[in-house]
């Protein structure tokens, strides 16, 4: 087996250090009984600042006996000359190809990196089918937040872990350990009946899906008495009872997040009716101040870095962000560390936090509307008001910012060209209260569209995302309409929605024409330079597969989806609910601070939320942060979802452009 | 005062960009707890830097890193805390202590060694013999990034002599190189130069590239080793 990559294949490619490892922090565990890989379906900047695997790494790395390494995407200027030359895909640390690995482990982050999962396994010498899959073979495994629906790659993974990893995966790992010593018992089939008793754990292979004569999901039931009829997913109840790495990985090279990435908690609570991650990470639970404060120091200490940020779905909602911001800087000021908050849309902007952490430059801020008209954020259940923009924009102006970046999205339900048009008025309102508070014209403002995917577990399931067409004529609105001094207008393209919309809302049947295409030679799909949607739609085409009907069609109230026996734990009816609140353009509160919305989450896991606010702090010192709180609203889905789009395109929020 | 390191870039770095390795010399500064000086204002540095520049591809044993501190430290102790922040790949093999306004490393730089290994067994010893021999040999340099721009330059006043050894499967040549105010030249451009010189065909791109040493030149063309160092043991 060819692993070398010799001096002129690195030589050659764009950044070579993508596939040299040996970064400070590594862990080389040679004689490791059990080895799983830990692949990132996109190239090594974007996966390297992925945090579920810097946490899985260090997890399963204290493991007696087991060892995790990292291994990612060559892009395909390397991908040419590895397959010229027959070198096979190897882990960085150990440098064992993937079919020497005794698990390889994909997170979907993404549905455009579908085909790049597909690509990695064939270039680590693995089949690419898990029916293939020899008795000597690894079993692939997959994660992440599109395991909620990994129906498009049911024929590819063997199996799957629903929710968060850190209890769940060393269970899996622990289990095949003891398959391993016992004489792999049973083989492959033998091992799969095993994994499947762990809660949590979805093998495809053990479901039979029926369809009806429309297409629809008919059924999908269990075909042996092992696998549950639903499988719901894993939390970590508490999150401050378990690891969080203390010395990661600290790459040679820069990564899109190339700093501590301090995961403050999880879950939002927002309830914003387009987002996934909201929806699917509930409950939310924080991680204690002095925890987070502790984890910290050893960071800095171990990583050398400069800069901590906060991360979460919304920071601002941290319940003792205040005080606890001001203990961060007053900690790391003599270590010459800063701390920012990446994810912050910022709505209602609070000068005094932006100040504080120094994550906004004054060269621009950026805040996250969504939606251009009242009546759009209404039913998208945004929660702020014009006023709280205008409010924000005329603090950071007063401040001397004079450049302020505007997130849409276009494309969601019940959206009027009139409501389109409103994100223009927007910016113009923005840019007259420049003129208002400064006297002066030249405020820079660019506004930056992406187009709606409706996704699985969203009070939007069952809406058609706009067509090609739509989007193409929502955008050329907005070009025109954008069409005055100091505005800039930005948008995703379209092409790329409409496939990530096929696979979010997609069944098994896809499987055929995902691996055709992959054959065909696609690969990187998230990265528009090359994405070939023509191919994509012939790959449809040729397996019989109408793409309209994944995305243009209004789904019944009483349609089976293909996704329901994969259980994030919200309940259908409440999501229901929530779409019919949508079009009457009602709100709904944040159960944080208000009552229970009934979503289902808190009661089916046996997890509360948890919120350290009331406890952990002085409540005088807690009250000029209690309206900070509210007013930020969590703009921050988005900054998920854009995350998730432009997988090159680093979003350091706070707004620093 | 100031601390001077002898360090490596070996072979499983050699592909990491001078500037990731200046960033990761920085980080393991940090990580090694030394108290190192900053510069004043609004965005501090830290005050530390290389001696010269590495081409991507390159592996040194012979890089050198100088960092400004705020206070005296002892410099075996001060390199034990260094080396252990370092990643694999880059280890110290000296260490020096100096005054803050000694001359930075970066100006005194003058020469380096190379030994440069290619899987090529051709005939040499005649290139090699009419390379030392010949008063002036030009070679055309693409300047990076623009271009148009060109530069000849004289190969021979930075590298006078080159000395060859062929074994089974592979050709090693060893030279020095002159390093001045205004540049260098880099060691794969002595074998494209070969290349278009004598019709060598050597395989430029597969080239094994080491530089074994980086010394100071003095006005009478007299080597001196960087550092009046205190070596390190392993």
């Amino acid at each position: 087996m060819n692993k070398e990559l010799a001096i002129d294949m690195l030589a050659a490619v764009k950044k070579p250090a993508r596939y040299t490892g040996g970064e400070f922090g590594s862990i080389f565990k040679e004689d490791a009984e059990v080895r799983i890989a830990l692949a990132f379906p996109d190239v090594y900047e974007v996966g390297m600042s992925y945090l579920g695997f810097k946490i899985l790494y260090h997890l399963v790395n204290k493991m007696e006996g087991i060892a995790a390494e990292r291994v990612y995407a060559p892009w395909i200027d390397m991908e040419q000359m590895m397959r010229e030359r027959q070198v096979v895909l190897t882990t960085l640390e150990t440098r064992r190809a993937l079919c020497e690995c005794d698990l390889v482990g994909f997170t979907l982050q993404y549905e455009l990196s579908y085909t790049n999962i597909l690509n990695m396994l064939d270039l680590g010498g693995v089949s690419v089918l898990a029916t293939e899959r020899g008795e000597e073979e690894p079993f692939v495994v997959v994660g992440g937040p599109c395991v909620f629906n990994p129906e498009p790659l049911a024929d590819i993974f063997d199996f799957a872990i629903l929710g968060e990893g850190e209890e769940a995966l060393p269970e899996v790992l622990a289990c095949y350990q003891a398959w391993k010593r016992d004489g792999r018992p049973g083989g492959r089939q033998g091992f799969l009946h095993r994994v499947v008793q762990i809660p949590g754990i979805y093998v495809p292979s053990f479901y039979d899906v029926v369809y009806n004569e429309d297409n629809t999901v008919q059924s999908v039931t269990p075909n042996t008495p092992d696998a549950p009829p639903t499988v719901t997913k894993r939390v970590v109840a508490d999150l401050n009872k378990v690891d969080f790495p203390t010395a990661p990985v600290v790459p040679f090279g820069e990564i899109v997040h190339d700093r501590i990435m301090l995961e403050m908690f999880r879950g939002c609570s927002r309830g914003c009716r387009f987002c996934h991650a909201g929806m699917v990470y509930r409950p939310v639970r924080e991680r204690r101040p002095e925890v987070l404060r502790e984890i910290a120091h050893k960071q800095v200490e171990n990583t050398g870095y400069e800069e901590i940020s906060l991360v979460s779905l919304s920071t601002a909602d941290y319940s003792c962000l205040g005080p606890f911001l001001d203990e961060m800087i007053t900690d790391f000021k003599d270590k010459k560390v800063s701390v920012s908050l990446p994810s912050l849309r910022i709505d209602a902007f609070s000068v005094d936090v932006a100040k504080k952490v120094q994550a906004v430059r004054k060269s621009g801020l950026t805040f996250a509307p969504e939606a251009g008209s009242q009546r759009m954020r209404d039913v998208i259940n945004k929660g702020v008001t014009e006023d709280d923009l205008l409010h924000a924009v005329s603090a950071a102006f007063e401040n001397g910012w004079k450049k302020v970046k505007l997130y849409f999205m276009i494309g969601l339900p019940g959206e009027t060209d009139e409501d389109v048009l409103a994100i223009a008025q927007l910016a113009r309102k923005v840019q007259w209260k420049f003129k208002e508070i400064t006297g002066k014209g030249g405020c820079q403002v660019t506004v930056s569209t992406s187009s709606f995917v409706p996704k699985p577990y969203t009070a939007f399931q069952w809406v058609p995302q706009d067509t090609l067409e739509e989007i193409h004529r929502k955008q050329g609105l907005l070009i025109e309409a954008t069409r005055v001094k100091n505005i800039s207008f930005q948008y995703h393209d379209g092409k790329t929605s409409i496939m990530e919309g096929v696979f979010a809302r997609g069944d098994r049947r896809l499987g055929k024409a995902l691996y055709l295409a992959w054959q065909r030679g696609q690969r990187f799909d998230g990265w528009a330079d090359v994405f070939d949607f023509e191919r994509w739609q012939q790959a449809l085409k040729d397996c019989g597969l109408d793409p309209d009907f994944y995305n243009h069609r209004q789904r019944g109230g009483q349609e089976v989806f293909p996704w329901e026996h994969l259980q994030p734990a919200v309940n259908r009816a409440f999501l229901a609910n929530e779409y019919r609140k949508a079009k009457q353009e009602l709100l709904t509160a944040d159960c944080r601070q208000g009552s229970c919305n009934g979503c289902g989450v808190c009661q089916r896991l046996g997890v509360p939320v948890m919120d350290w606010g009331s406890r952990a702090y002085d409540a005088s010192q807690e009250k000029g942060f209690a309206s900070l709180a509210e007013k930020m609203a969590g703009g921050d889905n988005l900054s998920y979802s854009l995350a998730t789009q432009s997988p090159g395109l680093p979003q350091r929020g706070g707004g620093a452009e | 005062m100031k601390l001077r390191f002898q360090i490596t870039k070996d072979k499983e770095i050699r592909f990491i960009s001078h500037l990731e390795y200046v960033r990761t010399i920085g980080r393991a500064i940090r990580r090694a707890k030394l108290p190192a000086a900053y510069s004043q204002g609004f965005n501090p540095h830290m005050k530390y830097s290389l001696a010269s520049a590495l081409g991507v591809g390159v592996v040194s044993y012979a890089e050198f890193v100088e960092l400004e501190l705020t206070e005296p430290v002892e410099p075996l102790a001060a390199a034990a805390a260094f080396k252990k922040a370092l990643p694999r790949g880059i280890r110290v093999l000296a260490v020096d202590a100096v005054e803050t306004n000694a001359p930075a490393l970066m100006s005194v730089a003058g020469g380096a060694e190379y030994r440069v290994t290619v899987p090529w067994t051709g005939d040499i010893a005649a290139a090699v013999e009419q390379f030392n021999r010949a008063p002036e040999v030009t070679f055309v340099k693409q300047a990076p990034k623009t271009k148009e721009k060109v530069k000849t330059i004289d190969v021979k006043f930075y590298i006078p002599e080159i000395s060859a050894v062929q074994r089974e499967d592979e050709t090693e040549l060893r030279f020095h190189c002159r390093i001045t105010h205004n540049g260098s030249m880099k060691a794969v451009d002595l074998l494209n130069t070969l290349n278009e010189q004598y019709g060598l065909g050597l395989p430029v791109e597969k080239a094994d590239i080491e530089r074994l040493d980086l010394y100071r030149v003095d006005e009478q063309g007299n080597k001196w080793p960087m550092l009046d160092s205190l070596y390190i043991q392993g």
